[in-house]
């Protein structure tokens, strides 16, 4: 069996093996080199093809055949000539000066015996004799200087001709070297260059064969490559690509785990306790189920395009199709029972009566004070390694368990028209009922203190430890009576609403300022600019404590 | 070496003065020049008669015709140009006078 491939000489279409492809191939850029310093380089050329073209249509028609075969081939070639024939039959006869220029020494040629690309290098080292390593580490140096190796490289391989036949070989390994090539005159020498300089018109249709030479050479050497290096390559892709998966297998497993067996308590941080409690391991599992299915049959697919091995049946292919589709369909109706308890909203108030001050100002505090659960005190045998001393915590927010939710609380200041200072909690929740969802903000509390002037606010609210995570919320409305002088710490800031601290601070001229002063006026807050902001009171605590929650 | 190349001179001159004989006969397709050229030992390979047949030309000794044929692309028929009948004419001569020259010459070393 052999593989044909369809050929096109000057317009005649034939069906040729590729074996006669390969040796007609190789004939015809031979011929085109040989007549490539002549005048009418193409036009012989073309003659030449016309010719073989015809002495196939002929020998098809003869032996009433369909495919060019390689005796075809050889007998064509025969009958038209090599081109060793060629130059003993008529080299004289338009003998070219370049061609005597370096027939007496070395000829740069592309070596096709010994290339990694082009065999550029190679041919370089073949000129000079010195040793191929050499010339392709130059190369290496020079393309990690800006590149100009590869450009170089590109060029000379367009420009150098390959050495195909044997007379080439020789040439380009100078074994036809001998005294003549010393004793050639300085003379000479000019006048070849003068003749190549005329010449040079001549070279330049030449140019178009060799850039053809070049794609179809480039084309071989991409063959190879993908049939060698390139196999190669997809292999270590093919590899990687397992590995990626089976890696994400792997963590689907370990995170099922994590989910089901080992701890319920993820369940109670707040991503995982949207999910209802008797959903969460069939949410678990049909989760794991859709992510892993998908890799494993990526894994599969991939032993089988890349390692040829058939690990995988049509119908394990099926299986996993339907057990995906399965688990997807459970995920879908579970997750959509879960956003249906998002379905309805309630909200209740209730008001904090706050004790009026004498000087009427207030400051609006961060509660900094965090808790411990009874747990890590018990953990943390806080009563007597701690006794006496004090726990400062940083400033960081991120390590408060309960900030993974967002952001549940929400500080609005408004004028008051009496004289009482009051502050309005507002709980809401959602549900799938409104009753559920009335059920899930009474659930929850919000710390709210008063010390003498200072006002403390929490900065979540509070939520069972069980309870599921249905977007409770609470809304604070401070309200304050006219004229009524408010300092605000910059730590409030992403809680208060309609409020910029920072703008105020900066029309204060000082943005590192740690509190914002603001009075309320007919028209509601206004930055207290440019009048000495009020020292921070004694009893303000400035270093956190923590509290033993009980 | 030396000889080779005599060789390849005698041949190059007369190669050229048989392809002019041959054309003059009329339109002719380089095959049929090829087949009298070996059936006279002149050439061997095809390859070597283009070169020949465009430098010819473009001398102006030659003109071609393209004629379409059954087998294969169109062909080039070449025939002499006037110039070209010229050349062959002073040839013919030129022969005439190397024949009987090489005769006696070949004669007198008998």
């Amino acid at each position: 069996m052999n593989k044909t491939i369809i050929i096109n000489i000057n317009g005649i279409v034939f069906h040729i093996e590729e074996d006669a492809y390969e040796i007609l191939r190789s004939y015809m850029t031979d011929v085109k080199r040989h007549f490539a310093n002549e005048e009418d380089s193409i036009e012989i050329t073309t003659d030449i093809e016309n010719r073989i073209a015809e002495m196939f249509t002929e020998i098809l028609a003869r032996e009433n055949r369909p495919v060019v075969v390689t005796t075809d081939v050889t007998t064509v070639i025969g009958l038209m000539g090599t081109i060793e024939d060629f130059e003993t039959e008529a080299e004289q006869q338009s003998a070219t000066y370049t061609e005597k220029q370096f027939s007496d020494t070395r000829k740069l040629f592309r070596d096709p015996d010994d290339h990694l690309l082009g065999g550029v290098c190679a041919g370089i080292a073949n000129y000079f004799d010195i040793d191929t390593v050499w010339v392709r580490l130059a190369f290496a140096l020079t393309t990690f200087l800006g590149g100009s190796g590869v450009i170089a490289y590109i060029i000379l391989w367009i420009i150098v001709p390959k050495a195909v036949t044997r007379a080439d070989k020789m040439a380009m390994k100078g074994e036809r070297l001998d005294l003549k090539g010393f004793v050639k005159n300085f003379e000479e020498e000019v006048k070849n260059v003068h003749h190549t300089l005329n010449n040079a018109s001549h070279h330049a249709r030449p140019f178009v064969y060799k850039v053809r030479d070049f794609i179809s050479d480039f084309f071989d050497h991409f063959k190879y490559f993908l049939t060698g290096a390139g196999k190669v390559f997809l292999k270590l892709v093919g590899i990687l690509i397992l590995m990626l998966c089976l890696t994400f297998i792997v963590m689907d497993i370990i995170g099922l785990t994590f989910f089901t067996a080992q701890g319920r308590d993820v369940f109670h941080v707040f991503p995982f306790s949207v999910i209802n409690n008797g959903y969460s391991d069939i949410i678990a599992f049909s989760a794991f189920a859709v992510i892993a299915i998908p890799a494993l049959a990526i894994m599969l697919s991939t032993l089988k395009v890349i390692f040829n091995s058939r690990v995988m049946g049509r119908s394990t292919g099926y299986t996993m199709l339907i057990l995906w589709i399965v688990a997807l369909t459970f995920l879908g109706y579970y997750s959509s029972k879960v956003v249906a308890d998002f379905k309805e909203e309630a909200s209740f108030s209730q008001t904090v009566n706050i004790k009026a001050t004498a000087n009427n100002t207030y400051y609006l505090k961060l509660n900094d004070v965090k808790y411990l659960s009874k747990e890590d005190s018990i953990q943390l045998d806080i009563n007597d390694k701690f006794k006496g001393r004090i726990i400062l915590n940083d400033d960081d927010e991120d390590d408060n368990r309960y900030e993974t939710r967002p952001q549940s609380v929400n500080i609005y200041i408004e004028r008051s028209d009496v004289s009482q200072p009051v502050l309005v909690e507002s709980f809401s929740a959602r549900g799938y009922s409104k009753k559920q969802a009335l059920a899930n903000a009474t659930n929850s509390s919000y710390y709210f203190a008063q010390k003498d002037s200072v006002l403390n606010f929490d900065r979540t609210l509070k939520i069972p430890f069980n309870a599921l995570w249905r977007n409770q919320e609470v809304k604070l409305t401070l309200r304050i009576p006219k004229n009524a002088i408010l300092v605000i710490d910059r730590k409030l800031e992403r809680y208060v609403n309609d409020l910029s601290l920072w703008e105020c601070a900066r029309a204060n001229k000082n943005e590192n300022a740690t509190t914002a002063t603001f009075v309320m006026t007919n028209t509601g807050l206004e930055c207290k600019v440019d009048t000495l902001v009020q020292p921070v009171p004694n009893n303000v605590p400035v270093i956190d404590t923590i509290i033993n929650q009980q | 070496m030396i000889i080779e190349n005599t060789q390849t001179q005698m041949r190059k001159g007369i190669l050229e003065y048989c392809i002019l004989s041959i054309i003059s006969k009329g339109e002719t397709y380089a095959s049929d020049i090829i087949a009298d050229l070996k059936k006279s030992q002149m050439l061997v390979v095809e390859g070597t008669l283009y070169p020949l047949l465009t430098r010819l030309k473009n001398n102006g000794l030659l003109t071609y015709n393209w004629v379409e044929s059954t087998s294969g692309p169109p062909r080039k028929y070449y025939v002499l140009s006037p110039e070209g009948r010229v050349v062959l004419e002073q040839l013919d001569k030129t022969w005439q006078e190397l024949s009987s020259a090489v005769q006696t010459a070949l004669e007198n070393r008998k």
